[in-house]
């Protein structure tokens, strides 16, 4: 977490130092900056309803058990003190009579096999649903942390190729007009790429139910996976220039920014698995009962709107 | 440069393999038929080392037309539970696909702090790809195994290095490189040395300093005026990446209290390191019509390295340089392991 803090409070000073030095407008800036705020930070359980759910049909079973106990103990027939020898006529079968001892027997089993199992069960169901939900909101965790750490690292890369370029233009005057093209590819896909970072952070922080919101999640997806695309369009850029691509500090930003792609891939993919197991265990028996019950509702695909409403291409099938 | 060869014979080699199997399986799996049996047993071999001495279970996949190659690098340390054996968790996966011409290194989340992203790409972009590109897949993985020893080395100078107990699995850290071009690298690189004193007036010592510059400025070119004629033509055979150049820059940075010592003909000198900088082999330089030289061919003759990277010589190596090294006692294995002075 303290790396994260660092690595946050290093990009909004890399930020100020490119607007300062007009690398970036003041508008670019802003973007950059509202990218790095919003929607940080792990998940808030509560948000999603995970810690609303009080426990309320674990009580309930609860009460149920005991009851139960407090009735076998209680309804038991008595067999007498210590000192008599037990009289069993009254709980014995007579001919054309059911004794009592036999009665009470029928009545707890049927009050174990009809109410307490039940209940039981559908406590069990219940456990079961509330740690599947913790594993997606864990999951999402993972996804939202490696959205900050790219939101983070995007500042780095802009200011290393806007800051490069500015050298080149500064220095090799004779070459500018050839290069001016390549300097308005740059902030176009600075712009592109501030725009976008924008439009994730805000779908990161707008809504407050967003793992239980599709349409959003899908948005989200889009503007993430638009993002990627933007920072390949300003790595392209780069191409172009050979001392700057195959330099050591380039490789290295460039080797932080695709292993957080990756990762955000590989905690989408993650993320998505879990919300199938969820969503499947809610909707199966006793699941569905024990959902309805606790208010749990069913979570979003972290994906492309492929229109077949199911879990996409899985690590671990 | 180093060469990558384990000390002993063949069958030492078996016997080592034999010792430390443990009937676990293989951590090299060569599905796309890349290595000879002997290269599979070197890397194998290697490894194990690796899991002994680091406790790093390292393992090595390579295939044909796979899918993605960060998805399928993911599905092998899944399915192969890459860090299993080792006790901490920590799990590396290098996974080549011949007909991509791609390579990943998947590192787990025991290992992410030690070799980040960033390293990964280093060591594969710098070091393992130009042997890639010359289709010595098995060399470019041993070179880069020996920079992850370097890694782990100093990593297991900080004391929390054994404490942290991790689950073996991966997040996705690491870094995927294509194998066609070596971007940033050329093998043979037009001299652009500049020294400051000429050839005939310089020092042994003042050579050790060239050389050690070229390799900071990477400059891998056999045609300087530092090496003897036969060691310009032995370095026009090999490869020398950009990572190895930083690795000897680095490893002699840490050097200190050189002593130089002359032959009694004084034609030929060594500088040698104290005995306890295990990784500061000593350098040879014989005077020629060009000034002293390094004669690179005699070190690459006479000096081996260990699996932790510390020297040694090799017995079966006959050269002119052993008046430098009579006061020191060798083990049987070549390492010098005191001075007879301390006797």
């Amino acid at each position: 977490m303290a790396e994260e803090q660092v690595r946050g409070t290093d990009a909004q000073s890399r930020i100020e130092r490119m607007e300062q030095s007009g690398l970036i407008s003041r508008q670019q800036a802003d973007r950059l900056r509202a990218g790095l705020t919003a929607g940080a930070g792990e998940p808030d359980p509560s948000r999603y309803g995970a810690t609303r759910r009080s426990m309320p049909l674990i009580a309930a079973t609860a009460v149920v058990v005991l009851v139960f106990v407090l009735y076998v103990f209680f309804a038991m027939p008595p067999g007498g003190g210590p000192e008599v020898v037990q009289d069993v006529s009254s709980s014995l079968n007579q001919p054309e009579t059911v004794g009592a001892m036999n009665k009470f027997l029928s009545l707890s089993i049927a009050i174990f096999v009809l109410v307490v199992v039940p209940a039981i069960i559908l406590a069990a169901s219940y456990n079961s649903l509330v740690n599947k939900e913790e594993a997606v909101l864990t999951n999402w965790g993972q996804v939202e942390s490696q959205f900050q750490r790219r939101a983070d690292l995007i500042p780095a890369l802009v200011e290393s190729v806007t800051r490069y370029l500015g050298h080149e233009r500064e220095t090799l005057t004779e070459i500018t007009a050839r290069r001016q093209p390549d300097l308005d590819r740059l902030a176009e896909a600075v712009d592109r790429l501030a725009a976008g970072q924008q439009q994730v952070a805000e779908a990161r922080g707008e809504d407050e139910s967003l793992i239980e919101d599709q349409e959003a999640l899908t948005r989200l997806f889009a503007g993430s996976a638009a993002v990627g695309k933007d920072i390949e369009g300003l790595l392209a850029v780069v191409e172009d220039y050979p001392d700057l691509a195959s330099s050591d500090q380039f490789l290295e930003l460039q080797a932080q920014l695709e292993g957080t792609e990756n990762r955000i891939n590989v905690a989408r993919l993650r993320f998505n698995q879990a919300v199938g197991e969820f969503n499947s265990a809610m909707r199966r028996i006793p699941g569905n009962l024990a959902a309805g019950l606790g208010g749990f509702r069913r979570k979003a695909y972290f994906k492309a709107d492929d229109g077949s409403g199911e879990a996409d291409e899985s690590l671990f099938e | 440069m180093r060469e990558f060869r384990l000390p002993g014979s063949a069958g030492l080699l078996m016997v080592l393999l034999a010792a430390c199997n443990g009937g676990e399986g293989p951590l090299v799996r060569d599905g796309a038929g890349l290595f000879t049996e002997q290269q599979r047993q070197q890397l194998e071999v290697h490894h194990r080392f690796l899991l002994l001495d680091h406790d790093i279970d390292y393992r090595v996949v390579t295939t044909r037309g796979g899918n993605d190659i960060d998805l399928a690098a993911l599905e092998h340390f899944e399915a192969l539970s890459a860090g299993a054996r080792s006790s901490r968790g920590r799990g590396l996966l290098l996974l080549f696909d011949g007909e991509r011409q791609e390579v990943r290194l998947e590192v787990g989340y025991a290992l992410e702090g030690t070799f980040p992203d960033a390293f990964v790409a280093y060591v594969e972009q710098r070091q393992m790809v130009p042997f890639f590109v010359e289709n010595r897949i098995s060399d470019g993985i041993l070179a880069s195994t020996e920079l992850i020893v370097e890694r782990a080395q100093r990593a297991s100078e900080n004391a929390s290095w054994d404490d942290e107990i991790w689950l073996a699995g991966s997040g996705g850290a690491g870094a995927s490189a294509s194998t066609r071009t070596a971007p940033g690298f050329t093998t043979r690189p037009a001299s652009s040395t500049h020294n400051p004193v000429s050839a005939s007036a310089r020092s042994p010592k003042d050579v050790v300093a060239a050389y050690l510059d070229a390799m900071r400025r990477r400059d891998n070119s056999p045609e300087l005026d530092i090496y003897t004629p036969e060691s310009r033509s032995m370095m026009r055979e090999w490869l020398i990446t950009p990572a190895q150049m930083d690795q000897v820059a680095r490893t002699y940075a840490g050097c200190s209290r050189e002593e130089l010592r002359y032959s009694h003909s004084s034609d030929s000198a060594v500088i040698r390191y104290p005995i306890a900088q295990r990784q500061c082999a000593p350098w040879f330089l014989i005077r020629g019509d060009e000034g002293w030289q390094l004669d690179l061919t005699m070190q690459q003759k006479a000096i081996r390295f260990g699996r932790n990277n510390a020297w040694r010589f090799d017995f079966s190596s006959d050269h002119p340089y052993g008046f430098a090294f009579e006061d020191w006692v060798l083990d049987g294995n070549g390492f010098p392991i005191r001075s007879r002075d301390e006797d």
